[in-house]
């Protein structure tokens, strides 16, 4: 098509120029002899007019040129006035420039989290700082992030809770975390006690796992990189379990043990979307320590999620539930007393103890929310000390950074202490600055 | 002859070698609201395949984080946000799991549709006393259909950035929406007309933009501040304000409750009009366009039904 379309601008060239040739040509033919100074003359009158010709066209063209270009910038001006962008210049000279010392500190926010309660069980009137957290998070370089979250309580007093560096760019889809952080074990093990939709921790993973699932280790998380969402974690850490983490500490473990020693964990997970509004998210959580088969721990969660999105006053639901399998053997455990000398026989023993907990939550209008959980625990070595616990509760954000949460629970026993009784707790919980634990606390 | 048949089989290897390759696979794009979803996909055509994580009748300061929109933020080659931190309650949850560094704030891919606009209501002191603020501005600038035209500018050039191959594509996909737009802004101007001067109430400060386009003078919103509910002193306070100052219109935006706003217009004899602050919140309304008209017919009928108008 272009190749024709220059063999049609080349004819018409040529045909121009025999035509012109033609014009100044003519009069030659004409009368070649008796006017050739005439001739010479008309010709070069002809070759300036030409000339003259040439140049106010190109004159023009210039001016065109100009008029376009000028038209254009006003086009431009126009569309920046009505879209409102700013002006490249500024009309005042501004002074020196000089970047503000804290520009490059890190994102910090703060948790309080405060709550009065009463029971029968534990008889009296209590009030508790149940957390104050202070979290802070920063990219450290186009590689690595990093967060760390120091948490203080009525019992604990303050501690680093968290303290870990995240990768954020390598390739096939991994993510490698290091440090002090909650291990990747189901739902709400890793969770903060502020993220909670209760006001306490299930009793359930409080005995399993001691609290959250602080640890000290790595981890790799791995996104398939299919259109299904399918994630796996896996890690490696001294141990898992703020308890347990502890009980080392204070022991004064010096942190070195076999490779077999170490907890190793795998945890995949899988989210369907059953409709738009409808959706489900299972995982699984295995972990165990190979020493001598120490220990091992299955679990299961699922969180089925109602979102609607809608202005109604019924606004969605979530029902979520966890369940463990632990197989523990522990050592120093009383196996009776010698007869002869009367001292107390002590050796290892495994446990097979199992517990969880399952919940439904209503959100109602833009602010409210109630819920029921439903909850059985054992204790994880020694006598199980069974407890049931069922308790209702209801939120009230007055903002997005303010919670108040009221929840009531009616606690079953037996085993040692054998008692039932209830608990009421009322919770108080703001947010100053911008606090987001990101998509592990959706 | 000889020569002529192996020009026939070149040409016929040619035609089937064309054939067997595959067509260019069209450019993966999420975005984040309806909007730019729609201003995107009108740009961008059979070249992009968009994806779409806010609805339009959601709030959007209130998105779920879903699993879902983590592989597709995982294999998209582009993110269109809105922008001045709409998003901010589910994007960087999204992306900080989506291991794909390129459509990162900081990365290639990440197009920015609120390069171009001059934001307004810029906090001159970050404060939550004040409410949930913007530190960047109101990032309500969609409702605005001449500023979806800069929204569309900086869409078109992201695009292209990320899809060199494509730029003249996208330059013309731009072309067109701008006349589409500039035949319907000039119609707008005419329908709007009767809003010009009208007092009204929000839900929600949302509508800045719209009101600096068509002339309404917004005069409180229903939430005490923005983000939070609206409290019994406050209500009292808007109702008289609203007596006191003649306010006959009352501004619903679908993601919010209707049934305060229908409470305070039936105290003040003003008249509710509920529109969408994305597109597609309103029914019959799927794109851009649909629901910028849809938003103004709501806006004028409730003017004309309200007493004294």
């Amino acid at each position: 098509m272009h190749s024709t379309n220059r063999m049609i601008g080349r004819a018409r060239r040529f045909a121009r120029a025999v035509a012109m040739l033609s014009a100044v040509a003519a009069p030659f033919c004409a009368a070649p002899r008796a006017s050739a100074t005439k001739s010479d003359d008309e010709l070069a009158h002809v070759k300036a007019e030409l000339e003259k010709t040439q140049s106010e066209l190109g004159a023009t063209r210039a001016q065109l040129d100009a008029t376009r270009a000028a038209l254009e910038k006003l086009a431009e001006k126009v569309d920046r006035i009505e879209s409102g962008a700013s002006t490249t210049a500024s009309a005042a000279p501004s002074g020196p420039r000089i970047a503000p010392v804290n520009a490059d500190n890190p994102a910090i926010s703060f948790v309080v989290d405060t709550e009065f309660s009463t029971g029968d069980l534990d008889p009296g009137y209590n009030f508790s700082l149940q957390s104050a957290e202070l979290f802070i998070s920063a990219p450290i370089d186009p590689f690595l992030r990093g967060y760390a979250s120091v948490n203080g309580t009525s019992e604990e007093g303050f501690g680093i809770e968290e303290a870990a560096l995240v990768t954020t760019s390598l390739p096939w889809n991994l993510t490698v975390k290091g440090g002090r952080f909650m291990a990747d074990v189901g739902r709400m093990p890793h969770w903060h006690n502020e993220q909670l939709p209760f006001t306490n921790r299930p009793e359930s993973i409080e005995r399993i796992f001691g609290g959250e699932t602080i640890s000290e280790g790595a981890e790799v998380t791995w996104l398939a990189p299919i259109d299904h969402y399918v994630r796996v974690t896996t890690g490696l850490y001294n141990t898992i379990g703020a308890e347990n983490s502890d009980a080392l500490f204070n022991n004064g473990f010096d942190g070195r043990r076999s490779f077999n020693e170490l907890t190793w964990l795998v945890r995949p997970s899988t989210y369907f979307d059953l409709s738009d509004t409808l959706n489900l998210e299972v995982g699984g959580t295995y972990f165990t320590v190979n020493q001598d088969s120490t220990r091992s721990l299955f679990g299961v969660d699922a969180t089925l999620r109602h979102q609607p999105g809608t202005s109604g006053f019924y606004q969605g639901f979530v029902l979520g539930s966890e369940w463990y399998w632990n197989s523990e053997r522990i050592s120093d455990i009383e196996q009776g007393i010698n007869p002869d000398t009367g001292e107390t026989i002590l050796g290892s023993q495994r446990f097979h103890r199992n517990g969880g907990y399952a919940y439904a939550e209503a959100f109602l209008g833009r602010r409210y929310s109630v819920g029921v959980r439903g909850d059985y625990a054992e204790d994880i070595a020694g006598p199980a000390d069974r407890q049931r616990t069922l308790s209702a509760f209801a939120t009230w954000l007055p903002s997005e950074f303010q919670r108040l949460r009221l929840q009531g629970d009616a606690i079953s026993q037996d085993g040692v202490d054998g008692d039932d009784g209830y608990q009421i707790t009322l919770q108080w919980t703001g947010f100053l600055g911008s606090h987001s634990h990101g998509f592990a606390a959706r | 002859m000889a020569l002529q048949l192996v020009r026939a089989a070149f040409s016929i290897a040619a035609l089937l070698l064309g054939a067997a390759q595959p067509a260019a696979a069209a450019l993966r794009v999420v975005a984040t609201t309806p909007d730019v979803a729609d201003i995107a996909h009108q740009i961008g055509g059979d070249r992009i395949e968009v994806v779409t994580i806010a609805q339009g009748s959601q709030d959007p300061h209130k998105v779920p984080v879903k699993p879902s929109f983590v592989t597709k933020l995982n294999r998209a080659d582009a993110v269109v946000a809105n922008g001045l931190g709409l998003e901010h309650a589910f994007l960087p949850a999204l992306l900080e799991v989506a291991s794909n560094p390129k459509v990162l704030p900081t990365g290639p891919g990440y197009i920015d549709a609120s390069i171009y606009i001059q934001p307004l209501e810029v906090p001159s002191s970050q404060n939550r006393s004040q409410g949930e603020l913007h530190p960047l501005g109101n990032p309500h600038f969609s409702l605005d259909p001449v500023r979806a035209k800069a929204m569309a500018k900086a869409i078109a050039e992201g695009l292209a950035r990320v899809d060199p191959a494509g730029a003249e594509s996208y330059q013309s996909g731009l072309a067109r929406f701008d006349i589409v737009l500039d035949t319907k802004i000039a119609e707008w101007e005419q329908l709007a007309s009767p809003l010009r001067g009208v007092k009204a109430v929000s839900y929600h400060q949302d509508l800045v933009y719209l009101a600096d386009r068509y002339g309404l003078q917004m005069v409180d919103t229903i939430e005490t501040k923005p983000g939070v509910p609206a409290t019994p002193g406050h209500l009292e306070e808007l109702i008289e304000t609203m007596k006191r100052d003649q306010v006959k219109l009352v501004i619903r935006e679908i993601a919010y409750e209707m049934p305060l706003a229908q409470t305070v217009a039936e105290r003040t004899g003003a008249h509710v009009a509920t529109i969408s602050a994305m597109a597609g919140g309103l029914p019959g309304t799927t794109g851009y366009v649909d629901s910028v008209e849809a938003n103004l017919k709501a806006l004028v009928e409730a003017v004309r039904a309200a007493p004294g108008q």
